[in-house]
């Protein structure tokens, strides 16, 4: 027994006593968040390495005769000459369902106080976005729970749809309602016990912003009972550039794993424009050579491969990505906005004129569209809502040519009435998503024209007294649209009749 | 960089080139560069100088195994270091040893850019980092 003893004690000592191989450099200048490392020869790109005081650094620039790393943490306490050592690993951030409902930042370290994080696996933040063959095409709808987006601009799991406005106009809005009908949908189909339900875990990236906004945001999802669906990733203004470079990267990671898991997760980019200007902080303090309105070469590559990351797969789930971009005086033809557009499936534009009339969401039916179409759109609303993107830029034309004269024919004032009440009708409060069921009977009431005898002005009022009307005396009616996605003749008659006990019972 | 760098720069990396020989280098081709910037000056001399120093600094540097231990060290031992590093590196390699307290026990061997550490102070930092 005790020779076993004995061998098991040689292999302890002499595994205790084995040389550890290290990679070293030396700091040959720190400034703004950037370190230039005298050796490190056997660096890699995108390597973590390691800073005395347990800042972590990223090689990011690897020349003939020195190495430029971002610094992320306190860099307060380096100095000239501080030793530096690679450590084989690419960066990685916690992943899995122990981040739901918690706030990370762009390492994925916890910051919202609630203790540490029981996350099991790691994700490298940089990955290549999956290929062609193991790609499906987007056909199974993200609903956002706002009409005009529902019915207009509809949103599939795996796309990537771009919001882009000026600051101001309910970028940030539409995300969280997005996010908060996701919990909706979820809590409802969870209750349901459907084996076939997939819910919709969301990641809210929030880059640049001030922290008191990022407070707010979670006070929204916190209210609507979202945030146990949704992990936040915080790299406030406050925080160096190559966090706020690194938090979209961390947040994409972290949807992987759903993604990869055979689960459908959302991702909301809070804004791109924050993370070009980072990045090109970054790259002029790295010496790279700059180009248009002094952005490096490579940003648009910074968001492609970023984006690229979103896709719904096949046997396994998806991610939908929502990227936001800031205008700046309604400027979509801007260098990142044109290449922003460029990568995405599509935009919802929002304008600040539509914003500042009242109609909330500011979605600009003529500048927005969705390239994946009607594809990410179950039947009954392209039943009901197929040609209201076309009414609406009638509308918009008629509107804008009835300015020049009072003497309409019957046919052009019924349209611009029609019109009138589809804009009153897509008025929505902020996080306040409507179900897809709830969108679908009040597009059939307006399809049926239950609204045309109501006036313009009170049409808001009476949509909400149908949606009441829906919600609290026919639950069931709206169950079965649900279930079905489709309006057959029997629906129909039902809904008709549903519509018209409620005209009855409403008085304007 | 400004460009007044970049340029000594190059030029220092020439002059590096020509101070090598059989792959290493040659204090009599070192020589020779020095005494050729004495003659034909550079347009910066210090700035080339200085990159110029670094440049053979950080070559030599890969061939010597500079041994740091906290105990006693004998000749033989760094022999033996010297012929390892030698054949793991492909090229002779010098050995020379260097006192350290603060290793507590052990040793460590620095060839260029890489460390080899096996002293106690070592693995009680790499503890430290781990928990």
């Amino acid at each position: 027994m005790s020779t076993v003893l004995e061998q098991i004690e040689q292999q302890i000592a002499k595994l205790s006593s084995k040389a550890v191989k290290k990679n070293t450099g030396n700091i040959r200048t720190v400034a703004d968040g950037v370190a230039k490392i005298d050796g490190l020869s056997d660096v890699m790109y995108n390597e973590m390495v390691q800073f005395p005081g347990n800042a972590i650094g990223i090689a990011l620039n690897l020349e003939e005769d020195e190495v430029g790393c971002v610094i992320l943490g306190d860099i307060s306490q380096l100095k000239e000459g501080d030793e530096v050592t690679t450590t084989g690993k690419l960066l990685s951030v916690p992943v899995g369902k122990a981040l739901l409902g918690r706030t990370v930042d762009a390492l994925g370290n916890p910051v919202d106080g609630k203790g540490p994080l029981d996350a099991k696996e790691f994700y490298p933040v940089e990955k290549i976005a999956p290929g062609i063959i193991v790609r499906k095409s987007v056909s199974q709808p993200l609903f956002t729970g706002i009409m005009a987006i529902d019915s207009m601009i509809p949103i599939g799991r795996g796309q990537r749809e771009l919001i882009i406005g000026d600051r101001g106009t309910g970028k940030t809005t539409i995300t969280i309602d997005t996010i908060i009908n996701q919990a909706k949908i979820n809590k409802v189909g969870i209750a349901s016990k459907d084996p076939n339900f997939r819910p919709v875990y969301s990641i809210y990236v929030a880059v640049g912003q001030k922290n008191s906004n990022i407070v707010r945001t979670l006070s929204a999802l916190e209210a609507a009972g979202a945030l146990e669906f949704t992990v936040i990733v915080a790299a406030p203004a406050a925080d160096n550039p190559a966090n706020q470079y690194l938090a979209p990267y961390s947040g994409a990671a972290i949807g992987e794993w759903f993604m990869e898991n055979g689960m459908d997760a959302l991702i909301v980019y809070d804004d791109l424009s924050k993370h070009a200007v980072a990045y090109r902080q970054i790259s002029l303090i790295l010496k790279r050579p700059s180009g248009r309105e002094a952005y490096p070469g490579d940003v648009f590559y910074l968001h492609s491969r970023l984006l690229e990351r979103a896709a719904r797969l096949d046997g396994k789930g998806s991610l939908t990505a929502l990227p936001i971009i800031e205008t700046l005086a309604g400027d979509v033809s801007a260098y990142i906005p044109t290449n922003v557009i460029s990568i995405t499936d599509g935009q919802i534009f929002l304008e600040t004129d539509l914003f500042n009339q009242g109609i909330r969401p500011a979605v600009s039916v003529g500048l927005s569209v969705s390239r994946v179409g009607s594809a990410a759109q179950i039947k009954a609303t392209k039943q009901v809502g197929g040609k209201l993107k076309g009414e609406l830029a009638q509308f918009r034309e008629l509107a804008a040519f009835a300015q020049f004269g009072s003497d309409l024919d019957a046919k052009t004032k019924a349209q611009l009435d029609r019109g009138g009440r589809i804009v009153e009708l897509f008025k929505q409060p902020a996080f306040a998503p409507q179900p897809i069921e709830l969108q679908v009977s009040v597009l059939f009431a307006m399809q049926k024209g239950f609204f045309d005898p109501i006036e313009i002005r009170k049409v808001v009022d009476a949509a909400t007294s149908m949606k009441s009307f829906f919600t609290t005396r026919k639950d069931a009616l709206l169950t079965e649209i649900r279930t079905k996605a489709a309006l057959d003749k029997d629906l129909e008659a039902k809904l008709q009749a549903a519509c018209e006990e409620w005209k009855s019972s409403y008085s304007a | 960089m400004s460009k007044q760098a970049k340029i000594a720069q190059q030029f220092a990396r020439q002059l590096f080139k020509l101070s090598v020989a059989d792959g290493a280098v040659s204090a009599e081709r070192v020589g020779g560069v020095l005494a050729y910037v004495e003659k034909n000056r550079p347009a910066n001399p210090v700035m080339v100088l200085r990159a110029y120093h670094r440049l053979v600094a950080t070559e030599l540097a890969k061939s010597v195994a500079v041994v740091e231990h906290a105990g006693v060290v004998d000749d033989a031992l760094l022999a033996t270091i010297a012929a390892s590093m030698s054949k793991k590196y492909g090229r002779p390699v010098a050995a020379s040893g260097r006192p350290n307290a603060s290793l507590l026990a052990g040793l460590r061997v620095r060839v260029g850019d890489d460390v080899y550490e096996s002293s106690v102070a070592g693995q009680l930092s790499a503890l430290a980092s781990a928990v």
